[in-house]
């Protein structure tokens, strides 16, 4: 028996190991080698040879990104975001000088090369124009659409400056959309251009509108768990009183990694400090509430490998149903192994403690284990969804989740469900980041992890 | 034996007649200046005399009291505006205001508010299309259609007192443990009074989002508005409930020779210090379910609270003494919105265990209907604050007389 539950363990390894990998390959920003290359070539073509490897972040209009999603549904949109509508790029910065921003598909955006000493003669603005004219269409790939609508030149430095706007109508972009482009020379050298995407009034509200209603869903979560940290301290002041056996230097430890955790991440619930000593609080209680479930910590791993899957799924299945979710995952403020590491890890630290320990220790006399996973559910199903339309489906799938999350915690404990959301969320998030085995390895830290636990010879019981 | 009880009674009775004289009839200086009229009115009003502003006002959502007049709010169920308008008691002028979403394209407000908003009268409007807005050039002025619109609403200032209330949340978290460490009998009763007035304000949540005006917001729907409100009262009744069931009120008997005191004690300090918040439930329809659930809960936390606060001055009876009065005084003194909560607490924790949240709640129950008296001054409202305080009286009298009737039967020889 003891042999047989080993082998299954070993063949439930493998199996988080071989989809979680699946999960992640090929997934992520791609495009930052290409865009150097691109951006050195672009410069080149302006007559500026860049010195040095550049500097690339990424960077993106989230709600521009989405809102061109939901404005051509399907592939279409996503295309877009990357490409022609500009929502997601690489910002290169060439340690000599010159800089461009160039989107994950290889659209040059943006471009600006130094300043040269010796810019070539001074032009009049209408023998400008035939120069001008030809930078733009190099810059864009319909010229024939686009329209001069402004131009303005000046003395600066003993040269004369010229800028253009340019108005190119909707071009590729869904109908009422507006595509600008801005050009500066100065001499007879075009020194920068850069290009505006000006979206539709309600394609972007829906998507803005969206967010703000989450937003502001988001504030009776955060009002519950305000509500069960006092019960949480209710408790802990009861604990002390009756000297019951509390695990304090575990809690610490604890609080001190969700904290330090809480201090990389882009977005938590409360000051990190304050998450620290929540989740401190919670963990030394553990041992007083004697009626949650074991933790089986090798579990946990395995389960977030498949919610993983359910939610990366679910999102497939809204947009099959003629729903619409974001392609284009959530676009971080910035980028870093630590980043993914903490806006993955954060998350299950802070919450499934609370969720999947304190509410259920203390609502388990009144409404049963069960009942009390369930009252988690819709407050950890508000804290975090996505925008889709319509509204509900978010929320399902948020539910879908924290269901899953709530039968690792009967099965595997709190400590199970740490690490399944921990798992679960890194392997979700992975797709905000660039494409690498660096970061690949990032996301699957917690499978990895799962699976040395798996196959950790055990004593025979 | 029975003249005693008559001379008593008789006693009993004038002092409550002398107390109900005290708290109805001492002159006090009002602090807000009262509503004269509902939310109601006030919007009928507005919808009657605002000129129509291009756009459609929706339902109204909400509303909320500031300074001499009323502050309301409308919204279509798209969401994409928010129109509020500030309309005074008496005959001053309505001021109003529209907030959009700051995605939408600017709303086409109408010739004549274009006028009104450049202060320009008979010129000729023009309807300038622009990306992202709508303008109107009128004569040499030109109006951004970009909003929001109107002009500043009166906003209400702050009544803050962080100390006061640190202080109070501190004595019910003490409250709280002291009644698992110090247990005594729980009341029954009491439990169900919580559980029921909990049932009975999750059965007028869908009136309740019109006091949050706050959580309207342009750009999202009042649904989820409502939602999110709803949501949050939610959890918050359900904790309250479950509060109810693990922190109950010890078992007493109405103390019937105090309740008198606490009830004239709370009614000057709701004029003295009115709850001013009340005015906006006043205006609800289901007015009196609301008020009836919100101070049972009151009281019951007051009386919370009091425990925390009777156990941590039971270390000695001198610093009990002061340390009530010390706190009472400072309640009435620097308490502002919160001397009546302050005063609850005090008294609760001034009585025997048992007692603590019949005075609690006598005393919330004096100010609710002090407050009410002093700041909703339309009629349907001061009957309900009537209706209300007779209601409390009458409940208190119901449990007080069953209380003696179960006490004569227990001491009633048995039949043979």
């Amino acid at each position: 028996m003891f042999r047989v539950r080993y082998a299954l363990q070993v063949l439930l390894a493998a199996a988080s190991l071989v989809v979680a990998m699946a999960l992640v390959k090929g997934r992520g920003v791609p495009g930052e080698v290409q865009a150097g290359a691109l951006a050195r070539a672009a410069l080149v073509h302006l007559g500026y040879e860049p010195l040095g490897e550049p500097t690339a972040t990424f960077e993106g209009d989230q709600e521009l990104a989405w809102a061109l999603e939901r404005a051509r549904p399907g592939p279409a949109g996503v295309r877009l975001a990357r490409g022609q509508g500009g929502a997601v790029r690489w910002r290169l910065v060439f340690p000599g000088g010159g800089e461009a921003q160039v989107t994950v598909d290889g659209v040059i955006w943006s471009l600006r090369r130094p300043v040269p000493s010796a810019p070539g003669p001074a032009l009049f603005p209408s023998m400008a124009r035939s120069r001008v004219e030809t930078a733009v269409a190099e810059a864009i790939p319909d010229p024939s659409a686009w329209g001069l609508v402004r131009a303005q030149s000046w003395r600066e430095g003993g040269h004369i400056w010229q800028r253009g706007w340019y108005v190119g109508g909707a071009g590729e972009l869904p109908s009422g959309w507006r595509r600008e482009l801005e050009l500066e020379m100065v001499g007879s050298t075009v020194v920068s251009w850069r290009r505006t995407v000006h979206p539709l009034g309600t394609d972007l509200g829906v998507v803005t509108g969206r967010m703000a209603e989450l937003q502001l869903l988001r504030r009776p979560a955060l009002l519950g768990l305000g509500i069960l940290v006092i019960g949480v301290f209710v408790a802990a002041a009861e604990s002390v009183a009756y000297r019951e056996s509390t695990a304090i230097a575990r809690g610490v430890a604890y609080g001190l990694v969700t904290a330090t955790a809480g201090s990389f991440a882009s977005d938590t619930l409360v000051a990190a400090p304050i998450q620290g000593v929540v989740a401190a609080v919670v963990v030394a209680l553990l041992p007083v509430w004697t009626e949650l479930p074991r933790t089986r910590l090798r579990f946990g791993p395995a389960a977030g490998v498949a919610l993983a899957a359910v939610t990366l799924a679910g999102r497939a299945y809204i947009l099959g149903a003629g729903g619409w979710t974001p392609v284009t995952p959530p676009v971080p403020g910035d980028i870093g192994p630590i980043r993914l590491l903490a806006d993955s890890w954060a998350p299950a630290l802070v919450e499934e403690p609370l969720l999947r320990g304190a509410l259920p220790a203390l609502a388990v006399p009144v409404v049963g284990w069960w009942g009390a996973a369930l009252l988690a559910a819709p407050v950890g199903v508000l804290l975090h969804p996505l925008p889709t339309v319509p509204l509900a489906a978010s929320f399902a799938l948020e539910l879908v989740l924290q269901l899953g999350l709530a039968a690792v915690a009967r099965f595997a404990g709190v400590g199970g469900a740490v690490l399944a959301r921990g798992t679960c969320e890194a392997l979700v998030r992975r797709a905000s980041f660039p494409v690498g085995s660096d970061w690949d390895r990032v996301a699957l830290i917690g499978v990895i992890l799962g699976a040395v636990l798996l196959l950790w010879p055990r004593r025979r019981e | 034996m029975a003249t005693q009880a008559r001379v008593r009674l008789l006693v009993g009775g004038g002092a409550t007649v002398v107390l109900a004289a005290v708290a109805l009839l001492v002159p006090v200086e009002p602090r807000f200046p009262p509503a004269w009229q509902s939310p109601t009115q006030a919007a009928e009003r507005a919808e009657r005399d605002v000129p129509t502003l291009g756009l459609l006002w929706g339902k109204v959502r909400g509303w909320s009291r500031v300074g001499t007049g009323w502050t309301v709010l409308w919204q279509p169920s798209h969401g994409m505006w928010l129109v509020s308008a500030w309309v005074p008691d008496g005959p001053g002028e309505i001021r109003w205001r529209i907030d959009a979403a700051p995605w939408l394209p600017g709303v086409r407000l109408s010739g004549a508010a274009a006028e009104v908003l450049t202060g320009l009268t008979g010129g000729v409007e023009q309807a300038r299309e622009r990306l992202g807005r709508r303008d109107w050039q009128v004569g040499e002025s030109r109006l951004l259609g970009a909003l929001p619109a109107g002009g500043e609403l009166p906003s209400a200032g702050l009544l803050r007192r962080p100390v006061v209330l640190a202080v109070l949340v501190g004595l019910l978290l003490a409250g709280a443990v002291s009644r698992h460490l110090v247990p005594g009998v729980p009341g029954r009763g009491w439990r169900y009074s919580v559980v029921s007035v909990v049932l009975l304000l999750f059965a007028t949540l869908p009136e309740l989002p019109a006091l949050a005006p706050m959580t309207f917001q342009p750009g999202v729907r009042p649904w989820v508005a409502e939602l999110a409100f709803g949501t949050a009262a939610v959890l918050l009744l359900g904790a309250l409930m479950y509060a109810g069931q693990r922190f109950p009120a010890t078992a007493g008997s109405p103390p019937v020779g105090w309740l008198p005191l606490a009830l004239a004690v709370g009614t000057l300090a709701g004029r003295f210090e009115p709850a001013i918040w009340l005015v906006n439930v006043a205006g609800l329809t289901l007015r009196l379910p609301v008020l009836v659930g919100l101070a049972v809960l009151a009281g019951w936390l007051a009386g919370i609270a009091g425990s925390g606060l009777r156990e941590l001055l039971r270390f000695s009876a001198f610093a009990r003494v002061v340390g009530l009065s010390l706190l009472g005084m400072a309640g009435v003194g620097f308490g502002g919105a919160w001397t009546g909560v302050t005063l609850a607490v005090v008294s609760a924790a001034a009585v025997e265990r048992g007692w603590g949240t019949w005075m609690g709640m006598g005393v919330v129950w004096g100010w609710f209907f002090g407050s009410l008296w002093v700041v909703a001054r339309w009629e349907t409202a001061l009957w309900d604050a009537l209706v209300f305080v007779l209601l409390g009286c009458g409940v208190v009298a119901v449990a007080h007389l069953a209380r003696e009737h179960r006490s004569a039967t227990s001491e009633s020889p048995a039949l043979p």
